[in-house]
């Protein structure tokens, strides 16, 4: 075999490997980036949804959060609501879903900070929520606390921030 | 044949409204006009849309307008401007939502509220652009030699569902472009 034929193959194995060593052990970040993603998801619901996939997807979405997940919502338009657990909040979510009729979520300019230990990870975007019939959408800043329990990363913390302190 | 001539200039005259005698030098125009226009709304000139009501009546829900990000190269943000403020979780990423506001205190000065006139280090400030007065009762806030404090134009609503307050310089995105409802004289 040619020295050169060796040199891309060579190449291509390394490359090769480097993808793979990212598809089997990704990097915190994109871990987490994935499950906002999926909660984004999860959290856009049609008024066309039956109710077993509102059940399906709010259970899904239970799956992305902490037994103990705290979540503070304390800004204007908000009335200071807390949540201290997932079954408490993945209630607070179900009789949301049943009184708006259509939602469309998306997280925009995410930023994550995955602690040197990597056992937790804050993550800081803007959310921006469009509910059928209103003209406008919510935005609204918010701060995820990630912990990394049993080589995933679970939703330990959601809140909201003030731009202006 | 005067048909087939008619024909031949119509395309002709398409042609040259359409891309011009010299397609190559048009093309150049085209390319330059994209790039420009792709640097200076993406880095100068941001266009937003206003969304929600804690700027009426001076910039209304909807409208759009312009963040310039030049305005506060050579001075200072003055009392008064109109600023985009980049959102405190978003402070290096790209700028896809700002909150509008106007900046009414400076570095170092004290701001309250009593009865809904503003007061700037204990004195009265005249607010022409205000036409939606508020009661508003706020115990004074000593800013930081980098902190400005911002406040929208409808203070008719309560001051816990009006976002207001201070924010660092590094959020200030820029100043408004078209300044909105001008006070009546």
């Amino acid at each position: 075999m040619k020295p050169a034929v060796r040199l891309i193959l060579a190449s291509v194995l390394c490359a090769l490997a480097f993808w793979s060593w990212g598809l089997f052990f990704p990097a915190p970040q994109k871990v987490i980036g994935k499950h906002l993603a999926k909660l984004a998801r999860l959290a856009t619901f049609s008024r066309t949804d039956g109710n077993i996939k509102r059940l399906a997807d709010t259970e899904r979405l239970g799956s992305l959060l902490a037994g103990n997940v705290h979540v503070v919502l304390d800004a204007p338009g908000f009335r200071g609501e807390t949540f201290d657990n997932r079954e408490e909040l993945l209630q607070a979510v179900l009789a949301a879903r049943s009184q708006v009729k259509d939602l469309q979520t998306q997280f925009t300019g995410i930023g994550i900070h995955v602690s040197p230990d990597k056992k937790s990870a804050e993550a800081f975007l803007t959310v921006m929520a469009k509910a059928g019939g209103e003209p406008d959408p919510i935005i609204e800043p918010l701060k995820f606390t990630f912990q990394n329990t049993n080589d995933d990363w679970l939703i330990t913390g959601i809140e909201t921030v003030r731009t202006l302190r | 044949m005067p048909g087939e001539t008619s024909s031949a200039g119509f395309w002709y005259w398409l042609r040259v409204l359409t891309i011009g005698r010299r397609p190559k030098r048009t093309l150049l125009r085209l390319a330059v006009l994209v790039v420009a226009s792709v640097v200076v709304f993406k880095f100068v000139l941001l266009p937003i849309r206003v969304t929600g009501l804690s700027m009426e009546p001076s910039f209304h829900n909807r409208a759009v307008n312009f963040i310039n990000r030049l305005a506060y190269m050579s001075e200072p943000p003055q009392r008064g401007d109109v600023v985009g403020i980049r959102m405190s979780t978003n402070m290096d990423g790209p700028l896809q939502v700002m909150l509008l506001k106007r900046l009414v205190g400076l570095p170092g000065e004290t701001i309250a509220f009593s009865g809904g006139q503003l007061l700037v280090n204990g004195e009265p400030q005249e607010e022409p652009y205000l036409k939606l007065r508020s009661n508003w009762n706020e115990r004074g806030r000593r800013l930081g030699s980098n902190e400005y404090f911002f406040v929208g134009d409808n203070r008719s609503m309560p001051p816990e569902q009006h976002e207001h307050g201070v924010a660092y310089r590094s959020q200030i995105v820029g100043r408004v472009l078209f300044k909105g409802r001008q006070p009546d004289r």
